[in-house]
């Protein structure tokens, strides 16, 4: 029995002189007090002045003719890299073409579009980027990725989703400030998330209806930034979430399981898509993708899918 | 596990405990020898050949983070300590937290599972043992629609007026999920292996059921609990999946260290997300040397 008694002797004074420096470490590294502090939920963000709110569309839209949208008839491998929201419509355009072009193989990475440019960066080999902003498009110019001038394919617009039911009974853009509110964006970095908060800011500078201090109380109701604009759907449509800011093309594609409440054309921010060819993929098989996109056929088909037209 | 109690309880005496409590050190200690057996050299050279192939693949990616997060180099402003302390507070708090539930929840029930047979015993472990399989997507689904706003549970709770979505409670409840069934599996292996003739013995003696448990009983599946609390802390401070989809992701209350550097690399942050990357590993190197080293001297100290 003793020598048990001499091991656990020993055992526990380690035990316990680690344990207390660990939570003695713990204590002056991190300060948990701020942990408990419930206000420190709702961190604010700051809104740009208003003239930097807009969305310049990059190079000239290009009107496509149905000659151009050929692919090549041997077909092949097309890699294109897409925003999270083009997922619906993308997987129906590659419905469409796969069944048109015998032997053509699309394969689709959708993300946030931020995360898609850290991928390429860290070598992902891609022959499309479809991005949800110009920022990031910019971003892939910047690292020397895109192998041609992106173009504005569509555009979208933002709606607040509920879920179905609209248990919280949210009629307006007004009712995201009402305290108690479960509220879901994307994160800062990611399109839609910094497009729902630019609308926050526009509805903002109309105290008249919104009140004062709206961006404030909107912020303190966040509670969760997710990573991309479809996980933000997901929360609602589960019904964890009262109310997310997402696109409308998002709100079509959840369908009935979502409350969709408008956002006026006044504080809504319309969302341009660029697409690019990337660098070091196939030119051929990614212009005819491009091409098919900004023709009457794929215009239409984004249209049926909650995305606008590009101008 | 059944038959190894049955295996150690024939010829099992109070003497050959220490034996019984010891057998990995031992083993481990001859991992390095050749005295056993003695292979012949091309065989040595192939066995060293082989574990070197997983070593590397297993060293490299560590040795490329640390490299990599050297050379890059932090912008270190105010936004990415923030960032670094909300997030390292939160995961060592919810561990905590997670720990000291799984441990005073989990002792009994591995107990039950080793000492007393009841029906339904085999299905229980096997209930037990079911997080560890499940992929962490599961996990996360099935605490949506168990606890969630309208889930089983959680629509009674909402009725209540509580919530658990979104708050640092659900980044408990899926830490738990996902980790207590390691600390379970090793404290029934270690209840199991404790010779029970032992405990007769010092409740002859006139301890009290108490008494020989803290005595006698706790003492000999110390390294048992250690090893299995250890892995059931790491499960809990990896838990990445269950938590982004059952607690989302909120900086100070709901994001813990894996979903910051998720988030940070999603925001396309590359440096910040390498730092939390290293800190992290870092946390956990010192927390599994040192329970290395002193798990060792607690085993080793007869």
């Amino acid at each position: 029995m003793t020598p048990q008694q001499v091991t656990r002797g020993d055992g526990s004074i380690r035990w316990r002189l680690i344990i207390r420096s660990l939570i003695l470490v713990f204590l002056v590294v991190v300060q948990p007090v701020d942990l408990l502090d419930v206000s420190a939920q709702g961190a604010n963000w700051e809104c740009p002045a208003p003239a930097a709110v807009d969305a310049t569309p990059v190079g000239m839209p290009v009107t496509a003719n149905e000659d151009q949208a050929a692919f090549p008839t041997e077909g092949g491998n097309l890699t294109v890299f897409a925003a999270a929201s083009l997922t619906d419509a993308f997987e129906a355009i590659e419905k469409e073409l796969e069944a048109a072009t015998p032997n053509l193989s699309i394969t689709y990475n959708f993300g946030g579009s931020q995360a898609l440019v850290t991928q390429l960066e860290e070598g992902a080999q891609a022959d499309v980027f479809a991005s949800a902003n110009i920022t990031q498009m910019d971003a892939a110019i910047a690292a020397g990725l895109v192998a041609s001038a992106p173009l504005p394919f569509t555009h979208n617009r933002l709606a607040i989703v509920t879920p179905a039911g609209n248990p919280s009974d949210i009629q307006s853009t007004a009712d995201l400030g009402e305290e108690g509110i479960l509220l879901v964006l994307a994160q800062p970095e990611v399109p839609a998330g910094r497009y729902a908060r630019e609308s926050v800011c526009l509805m903002a500078t109309d105290t008249a209806t919104y009140g004062a201090g709206f961006v404030e109380r909107v912020a303190a109701n966040v509670v969760s930034e997710e990573e991309d604009v479809r996980d933000v759907l997901a929360k609602v449509a589960l019904g964890e979430a009262d109310a997310g800011i997402v696109y409308v093309s998002d709100a079509v594609a959840a369908g009935d399981q979502v409350h969709v409440v408008d956002i006026p054309d006044k504080v809504n921010v319309i969302a341009t898509y660029p697409v690019a060819i990337l660098a070091g993929g196939d030119e051929a098989l990614g212009t005819a993708f491009v091409t098919h996109l900004l023709s009457d056929e794929g215009q239409a088909l984004l249209e049926r899918y909650g995305f606008q037209r590009a101008e | 596990m059944r038959t190894a109690v049955r295996e150690l309880r024939v010829g099992d005496t109070p003497g050959n405990v220490s034996r019984v409590v010891r057998p990995r050190p031992a083993a481990h200690a001859n991992a390095g020898t050749t005295a056993i057996g003695a292979p012949n050299r091309a065989s040595e050279i192939a066995v060293w050949a082989l574990a070197l192939c997983l070593l590397l693949f297993l060293a490299i990616p560590v040795g490329a983070l640390v490299i990599r997060a050297l050379g890059t180099g932090v912008a270190w402003d105010a936004r990415t300590y923030e960032t670094l302390r909300q997030a390292l507070g939160l995961s060592m708090a919810t561990t905590a937290m997670t720990m000291v539930i799984v441990i005073a929840l989990g002792t009994p029930l591995a107990y039950l599972l080793a000492r007393r047979r009841f029906p339904g015993a085999a299905a229980i472990e096997a209930l037990v043992d079911l997080p560890i399989v499940l992929p962490p997507a599961v996990a996360g689904i099935a605490l949506l629609v168990a606890f969630g706003r309208n889930g089983l549970v959680g629509q009674w709770l909402a009725e209540g007026g509580v919530t658990v979505g979104f708050t640092t409670i659900a980044v408990v409840m899926a830490q738990i999920f996902v980790s207590a069934p390691f600390y379970v599996i090793a404290a029934r292996g270690g209840f199991a292996r404790v010779d029970r003739d032992v405990e007769a013995a010092a409740s002859d003696l006139g301890a009290t059921p108490g008494q020989v448990f803290r005595t006698v009983t706790l003492p000999l599946i110390a390294p048992s609990l250690i090893a299995g609390a250890v892995l059931a802390w790491a499960r809990a401070l990896g838990e990445f999946g269950a938590t982004i989809m059952f607690a989302g992701i909120f900086p100070g209350v709901t994001q813990t260290m894996p979903l910051a550097i998720y988030g940070r690399f999603g925001a396309g942050d590359l440096s910040t997300a390498l730092l939390l990357s290293v800190v992290l590993l870092i946390a956990s190197l010192v927390v599994l040397l040192g329970v290395r080293i002193t798990g060792g001297r607690v085993r080793g100290g007869s």
